[in-house]
């Protein structure tokens, strides 16, 4: 595979995962498993930095199943990187 | 290796990094635990899939670093940075090495910038100096140099290392932005190099 194309698509899949809807870590490590496998740990690393980045801004929500999951939304600034 | 010892390895990896930054960084992995119990795997098979704990906590670290250097620049932030990117295994040492040459030779020549500045300060004010401590400070009046051109010549030096260290700085800081920025798209590549099209 390209690098220059394997670059950032990571990071792509997230904010185009995120630019549809919210989503918890888990829901967006199993929808970009589908396609590309990847090592499930690095996604919270990669959504630090996207949120440190204001790509992507992070809330609380109730679940039924139990505890409150941490949500992501994604930003003005995220949904401009996106068209990139 | 089980939710627990998985979270344990993992804090243990990342204990350098603030209270407030590690806390929030486990609860988004208990949380990852929890939802995939339940789902229906066992604690076993989500720690193999979040892959080694030792990895997940380098490329933390490594994104943590950089941020840090980002915002606090600092010579240790900046070596900090490195050597957390560079325990990724997968640094470009090509472009390591002589960027930090290139920062050594710039921070002395900041150095020696200044000290000319400090000698063109004292030697523009040595004949006020000589007045209080003859003893100690020289005038080359002896070798026919007039106080007046020495005074002058005092004055040119200090100026011309203001300047040599103002550019020196904009050098510096230019070059720090520089490392960050590859530290970045060095962070970037790896992270891409641990995945695998299907």
């Amino acid at each position: 595979m390209n690098a220059q194309f394997k670059k950032g698509v990571l990071e792509l899949c997230v904010l185009v995962l995120l630019d549809r809807k919210d989503c918890y870590g888990y829901e967006m490590v199993d929808e970009i498993s589908k396609n590309i496998s990847i090592s499930e740990g690095t996604i919270y690393p990669l959504l630090r930095r996207l949120k440190k980045e204001d790509l992507v801004s992070s809330y609380l929500k109730e679940s039924q199943d139990g505890p409150p999951r941490k949500y992501y939304r994604i930003t003005e600034l995220g949904k401009e990187k996106r068209k990139i | 290796m089980n939710k627990e010892e998985y979270l344990k390895k993992l804090s243990k990896q990342i204990k350098k990094m603030s209270v407030d930054e590690k806390r929030d960084l486990l609860l988004d992995y208990e949380e990852h635990f929890r939802i995939g119990m339940e789902k229906g795997r066992t604690e076993e098979e989500i720690s193999k899939a979040l892959g080694n704990p030792k990895n997940v906590a380098k490329q933390i670290k490594a994104d943590y670093m950089v941020k840090k250097a980002e915002d606090k620049p600092s010579p240790t932030s900046i070596i900090e940075a490195l050597t957390a990117v560079a325990g990724l295994g997968l640094f470009n040492i090509f472009i390591a090495v002589p960027s930090l040459l290139l920062a050594v030779v710039i921070i002395s020549l900041v150095l020696a910038g200044s000290a000319v500045i400090v000698i063109g300060i004292f030697i523009t004010l040595s004949p006020l100096l000589h007045v209080f401590l003859p003893n100690f400070v020289y005038l080359p009046v002896d070798k026919g140099v007039s106080t007046i051109i020495w005074v002058l010549f005092g004055i040119a030096l200090t100026i011309a290392g203001t300047i040599f260290v103002l550019i020196m700085s904009y050098a510096a800081n230019k070059l720090y932005q520089m490392v960050i920025k590859l530290l970045k798209s060095n962070i970037e590549d790896i992270k891409e190099n641990t995945m695998v099209f299907k």
